[in-house]
Protein backbone atom coordinates (compact mmCIF):
# COMPACT_ATOMS: atom_id res chain seq x y z
CA UNK A 1 0.00 0.00 0.00
CA UNK A 2 1.48 3.55 -0.96
CA UNK A 3 0.74 6.92 -1.55
CA UNK A 4 0.40 6.23 -5.06
CA UNK A 5 -2.41 3.51 -4.33
CA UNK A 6 -4.32 6.39 -2.71
CA UNK A 7 -5.91 6.99 -5.79
CA UNK A 8 -4.99 3.31 -7.59
CA UNK A 9 -2.64 3.21 -9.72
CA UNK A 10 -1.07 6.06 -12.22
CA UNK A 11 -3.31 7.43 -13.99
CA UNK A 12 -5.48 8.01 -10.92
CA UNK A 13 -2.89 10.07 -9.24
CA UNK A 14 -1.67 11.72 -12.63
CA UNK A 15 -5.98 12.95 -12.52
CA UNK A 16 -5.55 13.86 -8.98
CA UNK A 17 -2.35 16.20 -9.53
CA UNK A 18 -4.16 17.42 -12.85
CA UNK A 19 -7.36 18.66 -10.42
CA UNK A 20 -4.80 20.36 -8.25
CA UNK A 21 -3.38 22.05 -11.01
CA UNK A 22 -6.94 23.09 -12.42
CA UNK A 23 -7.58 25.52 -8.63
CA UNK A 24 -6.83 28.98 -8.27
CA UNK A 25 -3.08 29.24 -7.65
CA UNK A 26 -4.00 30.80 -3.54
CA UNK A 27 -5.50 27.23 -3.14
CA UNK A 28 -2.62 25.60 -5.11
CA UNK A 29 -0.55 26.92 -2.64
CA UNK A 30 -2.24 25.65 0.30
CA UNK A 31 -2.89 22.40 -0.73
CA UNK A 32 0.28 21.60 -1.49
CA UNK A 33 1.49 22.86 1.59
CA UNK A 34 -0.93 20.96 3.26
CA UNK A 35 0.12 17.87 1.07
CA UNK A 36 3.46 18.21 2.34
CA UNK A 37 2.96 18.59 6.08
CA UNK A 38 0.79 15.31 5.87
CA UNK A 39 4.01 13.83 4.09
CA UNK A 40 5.96 14.42 6.95
CA UNK A 41 3.42 14.00 9.80
CA UNK A 42 1.99 10.73 8.42
CA UNK A 43 -1.31 10.28 8.74
CA UNK A 44 -2.65 6.78 8.12
CA UNK A 45 -5.31 8.34 6.07
CA UNK A 46 -2.77 9.37 3.34
CA UNK A 47 -2.62 5.99 1.98
CA UNK A 48 -5.30 3.75 3.04
CA UNK A 49 -8.26 6.15 3.69
CA UNK A 50 -9.35 9.36 1.14
CA UNK A 51 -8.06 12.43 3.22
CA UNK A 52 -6.45 13.89 -0.05
CA UNK A 53 -8.78 13.28 -2.33
CA UNK A 54 -11.55 14.48 0.09
CA UNK A 55 -9.66 17.77 1.19
CA UNK A 56 -9.34 18.48 -2.81
CA UNK A 57 -13.29 17.66 -3.19
CA UNK A 58 -13.45 20.39 -0.58
CA UNK A 59 -11.18 23.19 -1.93
CA UNK A 60 -12.98 23.03 -5.43
CA UNK A 61 -16.40 23.42 -3.63
CA UNK A 62 -14.90 26.37 -1.86
CA UNK A 63 -13.07 27.65 -4.80
CA UNK A 64 -15.95 27.60 -7.15
CA UNK A 65 -18.12 29.93 -4.34
CA UNK A 66 -15.35 32.13 -5.33
CA UNK A 67 -14.03 32.53 -1.80
CA UNK A 68 -10.24 32.50 -1.40
CA UNK A 69 -8.46 29.84 0.27
CA UNK A 70 -8.04 31.52 3.71
CA UNK A 71 -11.63 33.08 3.76
CA UNK A 72 -12.76 29.16 3.48
CA UNK A 73 -9.91 27.91 6.37
CA UNK A 74 -9.12 30.35 8.17
CA UNK A 75 -5.63 32.53 8.92
CA UNK A 76 -4.02 28.92 10.54
CA UNK A 77 -3.46 26.39 8.05
CA UNK A 78 -1.47 24.21 10.65
CA UNK A 79 -4.10 24.40 12.51
CA UNK A 80 -6.63 23.55 9.77
CA UNK A 81 -4.31 20.78 8.80
CA UNK A 82 -3.84 19.49 12.07
CA UNK A 83 -8.02 19.25 12.62
CA UNK A 84 -8.42 17.05 9.51
CA UNK A 85 -6.01 14.53 10.86
CA UNK A 86 -6.97 15.06 14.82
CA UNK A 87 -8.15 11.53 15.67
CA UNK A 88 -6.03 9.73 13.07
CA UNK A 89 -2.76 8.07 14.03
CA UNK A 90 0.56 7.61 12.48
CA UNK A 91 2.89 5.99 10.82
CA UNK A 92 5.66 7.00 13.33
CA UNK A 93 2.69 6.29 16.07
CA UNK A 94 2.55 2.60 14.65
CA UNK A 95 6.22 2.00 14.05
CA UNK A 96 7.00 3.46 17.56
CA UNK A 97 4.34 0.96 19.38
CA UNK A 98 5.79 -2.11 17.01
CA UNK A 99 9.20 -2.08 18.64
CA UNK A 100 8.15 -0.71 22.10
CA UNK A 101 5.82 -3.91 21.95
CA UNK A 102 2.82 -2.17 23.27
CA UNK A 103 1.21 1.08 22.66
CA UNK A 104 3.06 3.96 23.39
CA UNK A 105 3.75 7.94 23.05
CA UNK A 106 5.85 8.53 20.75
CA UNK A 107 8.19 11.66 20.31
CA UNK A 108 8.28 12.46 23.90
CA UNK B 1 -18.14 37.52 20.87
CA UNK B 2 -14.27 37.93 19.87
CA UNK B 3 -11.85 35.12 21.05
CA UNK B 4 -14.20 32.73 22.05
CA UNK B 5 -11.96 30.09 19.56
CA UNK B 6 -10.12 28.24 22.58
CA UNK B 7 -13.33 27.65 24.63
CA UNK B 8 -15.63 26.15 21.88
CA UNK B 9 -13.23 24.35 20.42
CA UNK B 10 -15.02 21.07 22.69
CA UNK B 11 -18.68 22.47 21.90
CA UNK B 12 -18.35 22.76 18.06
CA UNK B 13 -18.56 18.87 17.90
CA UNK B 14 -21.91 18.76 19.73
CA UNK B 15 -22.92 22.34 17.70
CA UNK B 16 -22.37 20.77 14.39
CA UNK B 17 -24.43 17.38 15.90
CA UNK B 18 -27.05 19.40 16.66
CA UNK B 19 -27.45 21.30 13.61
CA UNK B 20 -27.40 18.12 11.67
CA UNK B 21 -29.96 16.83 13.79
CA UNK B 22 -32.62 19.41 12.69
CA UNK B 23 -32.20 18.36 8.67
CA UNK B 24 -30.41 17.10 6.64
CA UNK B 25 -27.53 19.80 5.44
CA UNK B 26 -24.27 20.74 4.43
CA UNK B 27 -20.83 21.95 5.41
CA UNK B 28 -21.52 25.58 3.97
CA UNK B 29 -25.15 25.89 5.98
CA UNK B 30 -24.06 24.62 8.76
CA UNK B 31 -21.48 27.58 9.15
CA UNK B 32 -23.69 29.96 8.24
CA UNK B 33 -26.07 28.52 11.21
CA UNK B 34 -23.18 29.03 13.42
CA UNK B 35 -22.53 32.83 11.86
CA UNK B 36 -25.94 33.78 12.29
CA UNK B 37 -25.63 32.75 15.78
CA UNK B 38 -22.84 34.74 16.86
CA UNK B 39 -20.35 32.17 16.41
CA UNK B 40 -18.69 34.99 14.12
CA UNK B 41 -15.18 33.30 13.84
CA UNK B 42 -16.30 29.49 12.60
CA UNK B 43 -14.75 29.26 8.95
CA UNK B 44 -16.03 26.54 6.74
CA UNK B 45 -12.43 24.64 6.90
CA UNK B 46 -13.19 24.29 10.83
CA UNK B 47 -16.87 22.90 10.14
CA UNK B 48 -15.53 20.20 7.46
CA UNK B 49 -13.14 18.72 10.13
CA UNK B 50 -15.13 18.68 11.91
CA UNK B 51 -17.77 16.96 9.17
CA UNK B 52 -14.72 14.62 8.60
CA UNK B 53 -14.27 13.32 11.87
CA UNK B 54 -17.97 12.89 11.90
CA UNK B 55 -18.08 10.51 9.27
CA UNK B 56 -14.83 8.62 9.77
CA UNK B 57 -16.60 7.63 13.65
CA UNK B 58 -19.61 6.82 11.92
CA UNK B 59 -21.57 9.47 13.19
CA UNK B 60 -23.54 10.32 10.10
CA UNK B 61 -24.91 9.67 7.05
CA UNK B 62 -23.25 11.28 3.74
CA UNK B 63 -25.12 11.65 0.50
CA UNK B 64 -23.49 13.46 -2.65
CA UNK B 65 -25.92 15.37 -4.50
CA UNK B 66 -25.11 17.95 -7.35
CA UNK B 67 -24.93 21.47 -6.44
CA UNK B 68 -25.82 24.46 -8.84
CA UNK B 69 -22.40 25.76 -8.63
CA UNK B 70 -19.38 23.55 -8.73
CA UNK B 71 -18.81 20.33 -7.96
CA UNK B 72 -21.15 18.02 -5.79
CA UNK B 73 -21.86 18.56 -2.61
CA UNK B 74 -22.01 16.51 0.87
CA UNK B 75 -25.39 15.90 2.69
CA UNK B 76 -25.00 14.99 6.11
CA UNK B 77 -27.76 13.40 8.36
CA UNK B 78 -27.62 11.79 11.68
CA UNK B 79 -27.80 8.00 11.93
CA UNK B 80 -28.88 6.51 15.57
CA UNK B 81 -24.55 6.60 17.11
CA UNK B 82 -24.74 9.98 15.89
CA UNK B 83 -28.34 10.52 17.76
CA UNK B 84 -26.45 8.50 21.00
CA UNK B 85 -23.81 10.85 21.07
CA UNK B 86 -25.58 14.34 20.36
CA UNK B 87 -27.42 12.85 23.94
CA UNK B 88 -24.43 12.60 25.22
CA UNK B 89 -22.98 15.70 24.43
CA UNK B 90 -25.49 17.84 25.52
CA UNK B 91 -25.81 15.51 29.27
CA UNK B 92 -21.94 16.78 29.24
CA UNK B 93 -22.78 20.15 28.42
CA UNK B 94 -25.99 19.78 31.58
CA UNK B 95 -23.29 18.61 34.34
CA UNK B 96 -20.53 21.46 33.19
CA UNK B 97 -23.21 24.12 33.09
CA UNK B 98 -24.73 23.69 36.52
CA UNK B 99 -21.20 22.80 38.64
CA UNK B 100 -20.48 26.37 37.12
CA UNK B 101 -23.19 27.73 38.13
CA UNK B 102 -22.75 26.10 41.84
CA UNK B 103 -19.38 27.86 41.69
CA UNK B 104 -20.20 30.92 40.91
CA UNK B 105 -23.20 31.01 43.55
CA UNK B 106 -20.59 29.62 45.41
CA UNK B 107 -17.75 32.08 45.18
CA UNK B 108 -20.02 35.40 45.70
CA UNK C 1 18.55 -6.38 -1.92
CA UNK C 2 19.24 -9.42 0.21
CA UNK C 3 19.67 -7.56 3.59
CA UNK C 4 15.84 -6.46 3.28
CA UNK C 5 14.93 -9.78 2.04
CA UNK C 6 16.40 -10.82 5.56
CA UNK C 7 14.89 -8.48 7.30
CA UNK C 8 11.33 -8.03 5.89
CA UNK C 9 9.92 -10.89 3.72
CA UNK C 10 9.96 -11.61 -0.09
CA UNK C 11 6.46 -9.87 -0.59
CA UNK C 12 8.15 -6.74 0.31
CA UNK C 13 10.53 -6.76 -2.11
CA UNK C 14 8.30 -6.10 -4.48
CA UNK C 15 7.43 -2.73 -2.67
CA UNK C 16 10.88 -2.02 -2.51
CA UNK C 17 11.77 -2.24 -5.91
CA UNK C 18 8.92 0.32 -6.38
CA UNK C 19 10.38 2.68 -4.17
CA UNK C 20 14.09 2.49 -6.23
CA UNK C 21 12.23 3.12 -9.44
CA UNK C 22 10.33 5.83 -8.47
CA UNK C 23 13.55 7.19 -6.87
CA UNK C 24 15.40 6.75 -10.29
CA UNK C 25 12.93 9.33 -11.67
CA UNK C 26 13.79 12.03 -8.98
CA UNK C 27 16.43 15.28 -9.36
CA UNK C 28 20.47 14.20 -8.42
CA UNK C 29 19.42 16.52 -4.96
CA UNK C 30 16.89 14.62 -3.93
CA UNK C 31 17.83 10.80 -5.36
CA UNK C 32 21.11 11.77 -2.88
CA UNK C 33 18.56 12.85 -0.07
CA UNK C 34 16.77 9.45 -0.77
CA UNK C 35 19.99 7.26 -0.20
CA UNK C 36 20.56 9.26 2.86
CA UNK C 37 16.75 9.13 4.82
CA UNK C 38 16.82 5.52 3.50
CA UNK C 39 20.48 5.13 5.12
CA UNK C 40 19.02 6.85 8.44
CA UNK C 41 15.39 4.83 8.26
CA UNK C 42 17.05 1.98 8.01
CA UNK C 43 19.12 2.05 10.92
CA UNK C 44 16.16 1.67 12.90
CA UNK C 45 14.84 -1.27 11.25
CA UNK C 46 14.54 -4.48 13.12
CA UNK C 47 12.27 -7.16 13.34
CA UNK C 48 9.65 -5.07 12.16
CA UNK C 49 11.09 -2.95 9.26
CA UNK C 50 7.56 -3.44 7.44
CA UNK C 51 6.20 -0.87 9.96
CA UNK C 52 9.37 1.59 8.85
CA UNK C 53 7.44 1.03 4.74
CA UNK C 54 4.98 3.61 5.15
CA UNK C 55 7.25 6.00 6.78
CA UNK C 56 9.58 5.51 3.30
CA UNK C 57 6.92 5.78 1.26
CA UNK C 58 5.64 8.92 2.63
CA UNK C 59 9.20 10.40 2.20
CA UNK C 60 9.43 9.67 -1.21
CA UNK C 61 6.37 10.87 -1.72
CA UNK C 62 7.61 14.03 -0.19
CA UNK C 63 10.76 14.18 -2.24
CA UNK C 64 8.39 13.46 -5.12
CA UNK C 65 6.14 16.19 -4.87
CA UNK C 66 8.65 19.01 -4.01
CA UNK C 67 11.00 17.94 -6.85
CA UNK C 68 8.15 17.87 -9.53
CA UNK C 69 7.97 21.80 -7.81
CA UNK C 70 11.57 22.73 -8.63
CA UNK C 71 12.22 22.96 -4.94
CA UNK C 72 15.39 23.05 -3.86
CA UNK C 73 16.10 20.07 -1.30
CA UNK C 74 17.58 21.80 1.33
CA UNK C 75 15.12 24.44 1.45
CA UNK C 76 12.71 20.93 2.26
CA UNK C 77 14.95 18.69 4.43
CA UNK C 78 16.36 21.50 6.47
CA UNK C 79 20.05 21.14 7.52
CA UNK C 80 19.44 17.55 10.11
CA UNK C 81 18.26 14.87 7.85
CA UNK C 82 19.08 12.49 10.67
CA UNK C 83 16.70 14.84 12.78
CA UNK C 84 14.34 14.59 10.82
CA UNK C 85 14.04 10.63 10.11
CA UNK C 86 13.74 9.95 13.55
CA UNK C 87 11.29 12.54 13.49
CA UNK C 88 9.54 10.52 10.68
CA UNK C 89 9.71 7.59 12.42
CA UNK C 90 8.17 9.29 15.81
CA UNK C 91 11.92 8.84 17.66
CA UNK C 92 13.52 11.34 19.78
CA UNK C 93 12.61 15.06 19.35
CA UNK C 94 9.35 14.17 16.94
CA UNK C 95 7.29 16.77 18.86
CA UNK C 96 9.87 19.10 18.27
CA UNK C 97 9.90 18.03 14.64
CA UNK C 98 5.91 18.50 14.40
CA UNK C 99 5.91 21.56 15.94
CA UNK C 100 8.81 22.90 13.14
CA UNK C 101 7.06 21.36 10.53
CA UNK C 102 4.01 23.25 11.72
CA UNK C 103 5.29 26.58 11.70
CA UNK C 104 6.91 25.50 8.26
CA UNK C 105 3.48 25.19 6.98
CA UNK C 106 1.84 28.65 8.05
CA UNK C 107 5.31 30.55 6.93
CA UNK C 108 5.38 28.89 3.59
CA UNK C 109 1.81 29.41 3.39
CA UNK C 110 2.04 33.44 4.17
CA UNK C 111 4.97 33.62 2.41
CA UNK C 112 3.96 32.10 -1.05
CA UNK C 113 0.31 34.03 -0.74
CA UNK C 114 2.23 37.19 -0.03
CA UNK C 115 4.24 37.05 -3.25
CA UNK C 116 0.74 36.37 -5.02
CA UNK C 117 0.11 40.04 -3.52
CA UNK C 118 -3.37 38.21 -2.03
Amino acid sequence: MGIHDIIEGKRQWRAHLARIKALPRDYQIVYKEIQRYFFKVGPVGLADGSLLPDLLDFFEEGAATGKGVLELIGDDVAAFADGLIKDSRTYAEIYQESISGEPGTPGK
Amino acid sequence: MDNLTEMLKGTLEGCVLEIISGEETYGYAITRRLNELGFTDVVEGTVYTILVRLEKNGLVQVAKRPSGVGPPRKFYTLNDAGREELARFWAKWEYITSRLDKLREGGR
Amino acid sequence: MSFWDTITGNDLTREWQEFEVRAAALPAGHRAAWEEIKGHILSYSDFTGRNLMPILDSALGLLEETASDGLDIHEVLGDDIGGFCAALAGGEGARTFRDRWREQLNRNVARKLGRLGG
